[in-house]
């Protein structure tokens, strides 16, 4: 924990380097275990990737969406925040199962035939939409807690509302928002594995098949088990090193 | 001083603002002269700090007209920016932005709105902070500073946009009362340079030795308007007397 707070960007970069340095190499410690893990290593590692794929697609995505209707709830336009509030509510309000099936259904009857999105375009579509809802939440919590006298200082010296924003709303926001967005986004490592249902490679739909094949179940979804707990270990030093970064300067 | 020979640099005429039913501001008129320093003084709750506010349109006034340097304040965004270029601000709570340290509170104007290189703008900031004896806490956040040294920066601050005219929004009200006299020493030295003040403050020591001008706000509106020594000897007003015993004798 000391390392975290004194060094936050080593832990970043660490981090970062080690999920790749991960991903990488997986296939060959898996390769060296008995059946039916070790035949399979290049399965598993194919579906560590696409899960790892998926949500840092989905939750850059999720991120922005999350900003954009978070400011959208506190705007003076009501009609965009009737919208926000009817996204939140909408998203919120049904299960995320259905979500990735009802973009995957509706999307080749509103988009034109010439573009053609794949199962995994589907699937990161729906959970940024997903993530975002709930990130939404967050932001707007967030903007909420940045004292208005930080505002108000900033028009003062003739900052305009965006540079405001940029500069010091939305840093000072994300301080507040960031524990909140990281457990998200480690809810995001997990909930991708419903990309299964939609017929995505990922981690978990690697599990179904090898123990389809092998019957045998416990030691697979073992295996896959860890998987998840390293990813999910790498994403949340990522984030609370992000947090200690942030930190700086603020009261306690 | 002869007010003859002095430019104007804000016309307030006839303000009026309102919080909902209650009225802050009765016709409030006042014209401010350059390099002038005035206090504004009167009790908690007398409009005197909205007024200021109202001075950068921090609050909107909903009556009559205020110019700044010739520049109308009014719904005009443009006209608004140019006049908060002119116009520094200090406020009681010193509001220092928490996530940046104390050379990028000072540099992050400059550099935004005037488009002053990174250079130029530290450059100037650590000269700024050495005017205010603080370029040894550069490096630090404002919240590894004290009070006192909070409103220095904010002075700091305000002052690398090379404002015009300086609004100080009651700015010992908020500190301890040792660190009081470490920020009157940094505005009586401002006062002397030439730059027109508008002081809204308790200090009545600060206002009677420092300031050419005192206006006494009560219940909205300014009811004297004087230099210190008349001010504080012969005051017009009985509630300026009664105002004024109340500050001598304290409790």
């Amino acid at each position: 924990m000391n390392t975290l707070k004194k060094y936050p960007g080593w832990v970043i970069a660490g981090s970062m380097v080690g999920l790749l340095a991960f991903l990488w190499i997986l296939a060959i410690p898996l390769s060296w275990a008995p059946e039916p893990i070790g035949p399979a290593a290049q399965q598993f590692s194919e579906g560590a990737r696409t899960t790892v794929e998926l949500t840092v697609i989905s939750g850059f995505f999720g991120i922005l969406l999350g900003i954009f209707a978070g400011l959208g709830k506190l705007s003076s336009i009501p009609p965009l925040r009737w919208l926000c509030d009817f996204y939140v509510w909408l998203i919120r309000g049904t299960p995320l199962l259905l979500q990735i099936l009802f973009v995957w259904l509706i999307a080749p009857a509103v988009l034109s035939p010439a573009i053609e999105l794949s199962d995994f375009a589907c699937a990161a579509i729906a959970l940024a939409l997903n993530v975002g809802a709930y990130n939404t939440e967050c932001v707007r919590a967030g903007i909420l807690a940045v004292p208005h006298g930080q505002i108000e200082a900033a028009r003062a010296l003739g900052l305009s509302p965006m540079q405001t924003f940029i500069d010091i709303t939305l840093p000072q926001s994300m301080r507040v928002a960031l524990p909140a967005l990281a457990n998200n986004l480690a809810s995001l490592v997990k909930d991708s594995s419903l990309a299964y249902a939609i017929s995505v490679v990922e981690l978990t739909m690697v599990g179904y098949r090898v123990q389809a094949e092998s019957y045998k179940p416990i030691p697979v979804f073992i295996t896959i088990a860890i998987i998840y707990l390293i990813l999910t270990t790498a994403f949340t030093s990522l984030t609370s090193a992000l947090e200690a970064k942030l930190d700086v300067g603020r009261k306690r | 001083m002869n007010d003859q020979l002095l430019k104007p640099i804000i016309e307030a005429r006839d303000v009026e603002k309102h919080f909902g039913n209650f009225c802050a501001l009765k016709k409030v008129s006042a014209t401010f002269y350059e390099g002038q320093v005035t206090a504004i003084v009167g009790p908690s709750g007398s409009g005197k700090s909205t007024f200021l506010r109202t001075l950068n349109r921090l609050e909107q006034h909903d009556g009559g007209t205020i110019s700044v340097d010739g520049i109308e304040l009014n719904e005009n965004m443009k006209n608004l920016d140019a006049v908060r270029r002119e116009v520094g601000m200090v406020f009681q709570n010193f509001n220092l932005f928490s996530h940046l340290n104390i050379l990028r509170n000072v540099t992050l104007a400059p550099m935004r709105v005037r488009g002053a290189s990174k250079l130029e703008a530290e450059a100037k900031a650590l000269a700024l902070l050495e005017r205010v004896g603080l370029k040894d806490q550069a490096a630090k956040y404002p919240v590894q500073l004290s009070g006192g040294q909070q409103q220095r920066v904010a002075i700091a601050r305000a002052l690398a946009m090379d404002p015009k005219v300086l609004l100080f929004d009651e700015p010992t009200s908020a500190l301890d009362p040792e660190m009081v006299n470490e920020v009157l020493i940094v505005m009586r030295e401002l006062a002397h340079t030439g730059i027109t003040m508008l002081v809204v403050t308790h200090e009545m020591g600060f206002a009677r030795e420092v300031a050419d001008r005192v206006i006494f706000f009560d219940h909205g509106e300014i009811l004297e308007d004087a230099a210190p020594d008349e001010f504080f000897n012969r005051p017009k007003h009985e509630r300026t007397t009664a105002f004024l015993a109340q500050v001598r004798h304290g409790f």
